[in-house]
């Protein structure tokens, strides 16, 4: 790396950082305001996270899904996919995972939990796959495709939890416990932390190594860049539309799979809504680098846990967190596609 | 008198360290054709863009008859009359001439939309006026290069501008297209208007400027009027030496290919549902140390011809065989795993890609050379890359987009990669536009090293200089067909090509 890449490398983080510190302001701002009890608000708001163990875990455990989302996006989006299906995806590979965990009661906790994953995963990336390879056959718009698929899976991955693997003696709209020899470590008791965020850390640094480090994704990255230049330098540019949407399904569904066997050990109706939508999010302020979504995620895990923890300690309502978090997001994808518009504009000119 | 005046003008580009003008001085007078030249980089497209608004100086200042003027943006620019026609155009391509002549600036008149009749009328007028040659109602991304060309010439008289700046407007044309692009220059200046024109062929430099200054490395080496330099002197301005572009004719000996073929095109023909094939039974094949060049006016076929024997558009009809194996309808990746090098006409969408840095653009043939097991040794790339700039005199930062390059230096970035892998045969189009003459020459000197080392060579141009100095054959396109076969053994003319390229004459 070169000074100049350095120094733009710096410059864009502060871009970042200012971007991002811009948002929590204002974020305070309207606590403030919509809170009748201003000061407590806006001080859980920002120290809750670090109050006490089980917060802070909860807090970490909570940007592990994201980042596998967020890492699901980014690498789409470098072949300039957007799979708009993350949260079909992220529930199909829990569901998945959770019924091999207890289709297979007798296995070895460790392999058992692997194939439970690797069969989450799996389903999660064929899913994705299918909007590949039906853009790919048909000329079908995939981003319109993945979200429709996934609409249909969430409602498909519904009725099983509430119907056929519904555990009857419980109360919840869930299935049953997996075996608990298939849970992760947890590593920050109370907390729901588990060894599911070193999967995490480990699965960024490979999509990473992965996108800049081989020809694979050497030749994904200009797929996305130029098509035409792409298919004229010899590569076979039909094949990096599916792929890229499997392996961008295959994240989402261990995404799920790590969230059952690390934080709530079953699937329940629902419980992974926001996290598909969250990774488009993470991957924006990521700027799609694999390594930035870390961070990112972070961030986003930080500020859920604020809005929470206002909420439990005083009148702020989930309306009011709710309000709070999208102001956010807004701010955060503004910059972030005024920054895009720049670019483009600049490439035009 | 001088009517516009640009005033130690300095630009640094920060993001690569360029200082792309250094204290410039550049003044222009009413109704002069003053050609501005230089070598690839040398920085006339940045002082051209400071003038259009589109970049800001660090330091100077501009003056418009005497007075001074601040143009921070294209918009400023048209108040003050002065408009520009891109290095690469920037038309859009779905709307139609009349469109792209007036986007922008429509008519105040009506609170809505004008009508399309109105505004194809209004360009009618200009057309007319001006002698252009252009169907208002055409659809822009049908047109030919040198049709796009008026449009972008119309639209700055539709906005009334005074002072016209083109970037390079010859390197894309056909000899006939130059011409009548110069008759029309001529006609804009008896008419009031001021023209800058960059270019890189001296030789239009002295037949149609009043004045021409020379640029170099950043900075104005000097002004001088027409009969004041001649081309040598000129060149060594440019270059610190005297360049022999296009000198020489560089016919290898006249033997005859007979024989062995190492490409070979039998009855091609491409059909569009129309009644007219876009190419009908086009036979030609390419020998071992032979350069066969094809030819031909603009429309013609010779894009699509093009398409074909680089494996991007598949044929209605006909084969095509390397080394006698059959490989009709073969894929780009095919064409590329046979290691067929190609320079397309297309530099900028085809051959590179634009967003992606100038490392990522050398490697996109080769890097599957770089990788073990899938994984890319950078050591390797990185020294490949700094050998290809060096070599190529490439001026440019590996690590940054490709975008931010000199016209000419993009331009060199595909010949480089494409220069860069072993192989038998090669296809070159339009090999030197936008290069400089240094650049040029070195180009040429390589197709003919390719040449002399029992290569093939097919050499797409619309150049007839080009053709007649390196083909050994030459193919002439007229409606998609064969006009005719000539040996270029030394008593084939410019003008006899050229009435095959009218048509004029056809062989059977
Ligand atoms: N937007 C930009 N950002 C950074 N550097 C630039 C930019 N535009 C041009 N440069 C650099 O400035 C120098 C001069 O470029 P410029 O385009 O003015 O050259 P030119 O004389 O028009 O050359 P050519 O004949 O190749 O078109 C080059 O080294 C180029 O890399
Ligand atoms: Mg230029």
């Amino acid at each position: 790396m070169n000074r100049r890449e350095k120094e733009n490398i710096i410059v864009s983080f502060w871009g970042v950082l200012l971007v991002l510190g811009a948002s929590l302001l204002f974020a305070a701002v309207l606590i403030f305001l919509l809170s009748s009890e201003p000061l407590p608000a806006v001080k859980y708001f920002f120290t809750g996270p670090f109050l006490s163990r089980y917060f802070f875990g909860n807090m970490l455990d909570a940007a592990v899904p994201l980042i596998f989302t967020g890492l699901g996006i980014s690498l789409a989006f470098k072949a300039s996919l957007f799979n708009l299906g993350g949260e079909g995806q992220i529930y199909m590979g829990a569901l998945v995972t959770t019924v091999v965990c207890l289709a297979l009661p007798e296995f070895n906790g460790l392999a058992g939990g692997l194939t439970a994953l690797a069969a989450g995963s799996l389903a999660a990336g064929l899913l994705a796959a299918l909007s590949g390879y039906l853009k790919v056959k048909w000329n079908v718009d995939s981003m319109i495709s993945s979200f429709l698929l996934s609409s249909a899976v969430v409602y498909g991955v519904n009725f099983f939890i509430t119907g056929y693997f519904k555990d009857p003696s419980s109360s919840l709209l869930s299935t049953p416990f997996i075996d608990s020899r298939y849970f992760l470590p947890h590593l920050m008791n109370p907390s729901t932390l588990s060894t599911s965020i070193f999967f995490a850390l480990g699965g960024a640094v490979i999509i990473y190594f992965l996108l800049y480090r081989t020809r694979w994704g050497y030749e994904m990255t200009m797929c996305g860049l130029n098509p035409e230049f792409a298919r004229y330098g010899g590569v076979n540019v039909s094949s990096y539309v599916t792929m890229p949407f499997f392996l961008s399904g295959l994240m989402h569904g261990l995404g799920g799979g790590f969230a059952v066997l690390g934080t709530y050990h079953m699937s329940i109706k629902g419980f992974t809504s926001g996290m598909g939508w969250g990774g488009i999010a993470v991957a924006l302020i990521a700027k799609n680098n694999p390594l930035g979504v870390i961070p990112a995620a972070l961030f986003f895990a930080y500020l859920n846990a604020g809005s929470k923890a206002a909420m439990l300690h005083t009148d702020v309502t989930f309306e009011v967190a709710a309000v709070v978090e999208a102001f956010v997001f807004f701010f955060i994808t503004s910059e972030v596609i005024f920054s895009f518009i720049r670019r483009k504009r600049r490439s035009l000119l | 008198m001088a009517y516009l005046t640009m005033e130690n003008i300095t630009r640094f580009y920060r993001d690569n360290h360029v200082l792309a003008n250094s204290n410039v001085d550049f003044e222009l007078r009413r109704n002069e054709i003053h050609a501005l030249v230089g070598e690839n980089g040398a920085g006339k497209t940045t002082l051209m863009k400071i003038l259009y608004g589109l970049e800001q100086p660090d330091e100077g200042r501009i003056f418009l008859n005497g007075s001074e003027v601040f143009i921070r943006s294209p918009l400023d620019a048209n108040r003050y009359g002065i408009g520009m026609v891109h290095q690469h155009f920037r038309l859009i391509p779905d709307f139609t001439a009349a469109e792209n002549i007036i986007f922008g600036m429509e008519p105040k008149r009506r609170l809505f939309f004008l009508n399309r009749r109105e505004a194809e009328e209004m360009v009618r007028s200009i057309s007319d006026q001006f002698g252009f040659d252009v169907d208002p109602s055409a659809v822009v991304k049908n047109m030919t290069v040198g049709e796009k060309q008026q449009v972008e010439i119309m639209r700055m008289l539709y906005r009334n501008d005074e002072t016209l700046i083109l970037d390079e407007p010859t390197s894309v044309l056909t000899g006939r297209q130059i011409e009548s692009l110069f008759y029309t220059l001529k006609k804009l200046t008896r008419a009031g208007k001021s023209i800058i024109l960059i270019t890189h062929k001296l030789n239009e430099v002295l037949s149609i400027a009043d004045r021409v200054s020379v640029m170099r490395q950043g900075k104005v080496k000097g002004t001088y009027r027409r009969g004041e330099v001649d081309k040598k002197e000129l060149s060594q301005l440019i270059f610190g030496r005297d360049v022999q572009f296009f000198a020489g004719r560089g016919v290898s000996s006249g033997h005859k290919f007979a024989g062995k073929k190492i490409f070979e095109l039998k009855n091609v023909s491409i059909r569009s549902g129309d009644i007219k094939p876009l190419l009908d039974s086009i036979c030609l094949s390419v020998s071992p140390g032979e350069i066969v060049g094809v030819t031909g006016a603009a429309g013609n076929g010779l894009r699509e011809l093009e398409d074909v024997v680089s494996g991007l558009r598949d044929l209605s009809g006909g084969q095509v065989f390397y080394h006698g194996e059959d490989i009709t309808n073969f894929s780009v990746h095919k064409f590329r795993e046979k290691g067929f090098a190609y320079v397309p006409a297309d530099r900028m969408k085809r051959g590179s890609s634009l967003q992606a840095s100038l490392k990522q653009n050398l490697i996109i043939i080769n890097h599957d050379g770089f990788s073990r097991f899938g994984i890319l040794n950078r050591r390797r790339i990185n020294s490949f890359v700094s050998k290809k700039l060096r070599q190529f005199s490439i001026d440019g930062n590996p690590d940054l987009p490709l975008h931010l390059l000199s016209g000419g230096n993009i331009q060199k970035t595909v010949l480089a990669r494409e220069l860069s892998i072993e192989t038998d045969f090669i296809i070159f189009s339009e090999p030197t536009w936008g290069l400089d003459s240094a650049a040029g020459e070195y180009v040429y000197k390589k197709i003919r090293t390719h040449r002399d080392k029992g290569k093939g060579v097919l050499l797409f141009s619309s150049n007839l200089d080009e053709i007649l100095g390196l083909a050994d054959t030459v193919f002439v396109l007229f409606h998609g067909r064969i006009a005719g076969r000539l040996d270029n053994d030394g008593s084939l003319t410019k003008e006899l090509v050229g009435t095959y390229m009218l048509g004029l004459e056809i062989d059977e």
